[in-house]
């Protein structure tokens, strides 16, 4: 099972890697010049013979310089490109795009897991989302009740709305605002997306798992802004 | 003689008056009630305005004192109302001041777990069950109960629909106990000490003025002097007490934010109380304590490095410093309504547009105005006096890298501030006179907004950090005595950060809704931004090669700067990945980042500027005993707080929320180590802020005791150790200004390629004469 999705685990895992090695190499080189160039006891070693009033003399080295220019750029290019690819998957065009188009009625989605860690199925269904202070409301519109249907649950005492999903299904959400921004956190797909009044936003919702998560609002909004939850739960 | 003695006299007024605005609000004006939903306190607003004696209502099943951590079954029941025998629907809450109520039935919900209502279910009913688990304190216990009484129609025609109140205390073992502090007087009160001991302070600073001869009598003078002083060094003092303590003040909220935090819905404060101290925690850190930090440092340093005898435009300086005090004043305002600002530092459209929005963010946006003013200025004065006051022999590229982090930090404060400017008056208006600009029914775009605050947001963190390079670099060089590695790169890498970060702030946006296509660019800008960072860390690293490192306070907060500095720039690399950051995005990775690069990047070289230039400014040497401890306590309880942070915003914990969730049985969330992480934050939170103390101690102590400073306690070449400690007024003789000297001669006397370019711009001294 993986942390967050198996694209964020794969480009985290990079990331953590390149980061370790970046932080253990400078780390290295800090800890060696501190102790190695530390100044012996009773005496002042002028190095540069620094004088007030006086620019001291340059101490640069062009091959260095350009070294520690050009390589992390190479590092940075790099990273680019890996964190480039899942973008296509993750903002997928919903027009013959990674997820096919929406479904006709009784279709399923056959989602699949790529070797890369990508996502792609055959089509989608579409579902609303409304989110205002501070509540959310899902409209599953014309869809099977086994695929996606919303009710109520309780969380910590409290009634909430509850969005039911079903696993290997693809959903795009079309997601709007009544006031202000709001942002629903899908916490367990890793992914979020404002919504805005007079706005519709579009998010993947791909139940790849069976599991009951919270959604939480990552927008500031107001008074119960921590409170804005509701409950999405993914059945097989 | 008169005239100045009477001045004098009115200033002295002035200063009482203004005082009094302060102090005044806080003593009277303490909220009471804050918050839409305190049945407790701001009455039911059943159906009718005023309570009826024709409704009873009853809580059956309570003790007359109770046993502590013991469940009783109450029972809520009224009778009498306008349909008394026939069909009622009645409705209930009721409130505990403490203690747990659990629901029995599906005809009452919890709105806390202090606060239960009927549900839609039980509105048919005259009667409800429930539970309720004492405290384990045994002190008194009030509830409130609100009932109302219908007849059901779902109309309340001709106003007959009633309701009451009934209030009921039980007693504990303990008795009464000590009252809960409200957490508006908490922070009202610990600023008000705050305030006692900087008054204090000052006027030891006025007694130390003269302590063998002393007398109240100059007192007036003394204090004129202060307020009408365009002395650079002054200024520069009094934006530096300034910005010492709204760091406290900061920081006392961020303890208060912490304390909340320690656990799962602790309620120390309320969500409304939370959401203002979020709120100002950003705004008073930022534009409060880490700008006037940097001012203090630019005001005091700059003239003294570049070999002037002031900033160019004295008095504009004056201005930009007084400004700040009264924008604090009107940024705070809110608080002592009871309505502060609750929108958070970037206070995004239409929420802070709209009437949910409380009042105070109408002072707050005014008061932010009035620093954009006093940036403004600042700005002109700065880049103004770099550009035509360096002594003779200082060109661009001998300029003091602090210099040249000042002159790149204001050149991107001008640019970018005027952007936030214009939205700040935007939202002004729309809150006072309705106009608009955010107001989506008349077609208003929040998008605006956000562009607008982040054009000047990106720039503005910018703008606290490369001043710290600045001091980095300064202190780096002169403790490994050493020239720093690198110059001109160093010079090129600020340049470089202050251009990228005008193309970089749609990383904000990520998740914002704007065009796709505008995401993915900025993706790359900032992923850019690594490289001139990246250079300067390694420029600083190689500085120690083949160098002798003197280990001082400031030495290690240089240090502890790099590690800490390092480690939020590759946290930062997380960002710009999309496909993570719309995972990461507003969770606590983003706070871990910030506060790494901020708190151990501008906050650490703020520390590090005041151990290495304080006995350049008071002629006093700091205890390195008292420092290092300073140093340790801070660096470790520091990374105690942030470091954990990372891992909490990964496994789901959001960023500004009052309380967190722990999985449960039916829903995933946090695991539950999760809240001891939080707890263990909070405590180094504490320790960190107590370790400042330490500071705060060492500069008042070392004032009075600390060893005599020489001209240059640490070997640095720049002209401000040429002067004494502390500088004479004005700090350099205007008919003997300083030269500056190159070791390189063979370039000095050539202009280089920017200088030349820049030249052309001028108009020649010469000519000006010729014309005159």
């Amino acid at each position: 099972m993986s942390v967050v999705t198996p694209l964020y685990d794969s480009l985290w895992n990079e990331f953590v890697l390149w980061s370790a090695l970046v932080g253990a190499f400078t780390f290295g080189w800090l800890y060696h010049h501190t102790y190695n160039y530390r100044s012996k006891d009773g005496v002042d070693d002028n190095v540069d013979n620094l004088e007030v009033g006086v620019f001291p003399a340059h101490y640069d080295s062009l091959k260095l310089e350009v070294a520690w220019t050009v390589v992390p750029f190479i590092l940075i290019v790099y990273l680019t490109f890996i964190a480039w690819a899942p973008i296509d998957n993750l903002w997928s065009s919903s027009d013959d795009g990674w997820f096919g188009n929406e479904c006709v009625a009784g279709e399923s989605s056959n989602l699949m897991i790529n070797a890369d860690s990508s996502f792609t199925a055959d089509c989608y269904h579409i579902l609303e989302i409304t989110g205002f202070q501070w509540d959310w409301d899902f409209d599953c519109l014309e869809l099977d009740a086994d695929l996606c249907s919303q009710g109520l649950t309780t969380i910590e005492g409290n009634d909430k709305k509850l969005l039911n999903l079903k696993q290997g299904e693809v959903y795009l959400a079309e997601m709007t605002s009544e006031d202000v921004i709001h942002a629903p956190w899908f916490v367990s797909m890793g992914i979020k997306e404002d919504i805005m009044p007079s706005q519709v936003t579009k998010q993947w919702l791909i139940a790849d798992e069976v599991e009951d998560f919270l959604l939480l609002c990552t927008e500031y909004c107001g008074d119960n802004h921590a409170y804005m939850i509701a409950g999405i739960s993914v059945h097989a | 003689m008169e005239r100045r003695t009477a001045m004098t006299r009115s200033m002295v007024v002035l200063v009482f008056i203004a005082i009094a605005m302060v102090v005044s609000p806080a003593v009277n004006s303490l909220p009471t009630g804050i918050g839409g939903d305190n049945i407790q306190s701001q009455g039911c607003n059943c159906h009718n305005t005023l309570p009826s004696s024709n409704v009873i209502p009853s809580l059956a099943g309570l003790p007359e004192e109770y046993n502590v951590s013991t469940t009783y079954t109450l029972t809520i029941s009224f009778s009498g109302g306008p349909a008394e025998g026939g069909v009622n629907s009645g409705g209930f809450n009721l409130w505990a001041s403490d203690g747990d109520f659990s629901v029995v039935d599906a005809t009452v919900q919890a709105r806390s777990p202090t606060e239960l209502t009927h549900t839609e279910a039980g509105n048919d009913y005259r009667s409800w069950t429930i539970e309720w688990t004492s405290p384990d304190h045994g002190r008194n216990v009030d509830f409130i109960l609100h009932v109302n009484s219908v007849n059901g129609d779902g109309a309340n025609t001709g106003g007959i629909d009633e309701w009451n109140r009934l209030d009921v205390t039980v007693a504990g073992s303990a008795g009464a106990g000590l009252e809960a502090a409200d957490a508006f007087k908490v922070l009202g009160t610990l600023i008000m000490i705050s305030l006692v001991l900087l008054t204090v302070t000052i006027l030891y600073g006025f007694y130390r003025t003269n302590p063998d001869n002393f007398t109240w009598d100059y007192l007036a003078p003394w204090i004129t002097g202060w307020l009408t002083s365009t002395d650079h060094k002054r200024i520069g003092t009094l934006y530096f007490v300034q910005g010492l303590f709204f760091l406290g003040v900061g920081g006392i909220m961020a303890m208060m934010i912490r304390v909340q935090l320690a656990g799962p819905d602790t309620g120390f404060i309320s969500q409304d109380q939370y959401n203002q101290f979020f709120t100002l925690h950003g705004t008073t850190m930022i534009f409060l304590a880490a700008m006037p930090l940097i001012a203090g440092f630019a005001n005091w340093i700059v003239p003294l490095q570049i070999g002037a005898p002031d900033l160019a435009l004295p008095r504009i300086n004056a201005l930009s410093f007084w400004l700040q005090p009264f924008a604090a004043l009107l940024i705070f305002t809110g608080v002592f309504s009871g309505e502060g600002a609750d929108t958070g530092w970037t206070g995004y459209a239409p929420y802070v547009v709209s009437a949910g929005a409380h009042r105070g963010v109408t002072f707050w946006v005014a008061g932010q105005i009035m620093l954009v003013a006093s940036s403004t200025l600042t700005g002109i004065n700065f880049l103004t006096t770099i550009a035509v006051m360096r002594a003779k022999g200082m060109g661009w590229m001998q300029m003091p890298l602090f210099t040249w982090s000042i002159l790149v930090a204001n050149v991107m404060l001008f640019l970018s501030i005027p952007a936030f400017g214009i939205g700040l008056i935007q939202v002004f208006l729309d809150r006072t006179i309705s106009t608009a600009f955010y107001d989506m029914a008349a077609g208003g775009d929040p998008l605006l907004w956000s562009h607008l605050f982040w054009y000047f947001g990106h720039p503005e963190v910018y703008v606290v950090i490369v001043p710290a390079f600045g001091v980095i670099s300064e202190v780096i060089a002169t403790s490994a005595r050493r020239s720093i590695f690198g110059y001109r790169s160093m010079v090129y890498a600020m340049a470089g950060i202050g251009l990228l970060s005008f193309i970089v702030y749609g990383h904000h946006m990520f998740t914002s809704g704007m065009s796709p296509t505008l995401r993915f660019v900025t993706m790359l800008t900032t992923m850019l931004v690594a490289v001139p960072t990246g250079i300067k860390i390694f420029n600083w690293l190689k500085t120690m090669h083949g160098g002798s490192l003197v280990y001082r306070t400031h030495t290690l907060w240089a240090l502890g700067f790099l590690v800490t500095f390092t480690l939020g720039g590759i946290s930062g690399m997380y960002f710009p990945a999309i496909a993570m950051d719309l995972h990461l995005h507003e969770t606590y990775f983003v706070v871990a980042h910030f506060h790494y690069v901020l708190v151990g990047g501008t906050v650490f070289g703020m520390f590090a500027a005041i151990y290495y230039w304080y006995p350049k400014m008071t002629g006093r040497m700091l205890d390195e005993r008292l420092g290092t401890l300073h140093f340790l306590i801070g660096f470790i309880s520091y990374n105690g707080i942030f470091w954990p942070m990372h891992r909490l915003g990964v496994v789901g914990m959001p960023r500004r929320t009052h309380t967190y969730f722990i999985t449960t049985d039916d829903f995933t969330s946090l695991p539950e180590w999760a809240a001891d992480w939080n707890l263990f934050i909070s405590v180094s939170a504490f320790i960190f802020f107590f370790s400042n103390l330490i500071l705060v101690a060492n500069m008042l102590t070392s004032l009075v005791r600390g060893q005599k400073a020489p001209a240059d306690p640490w070997g640095g070449w720049s002209f401000e150790w040429m002067v004494s400690s502390p500088p004479p007024t004005p700090s350099f003789d205007w008919n003997n200004l300083p030269e500056l000297r190159d070791a390189n001669e063979h370039i000095a006397n050539e202009p280089t390629r920017m200088g030349a370019w820049f030249n052309r711009l001028m108009v020649p001294d010469q000519e000006e004469e010729a014309s005159n």
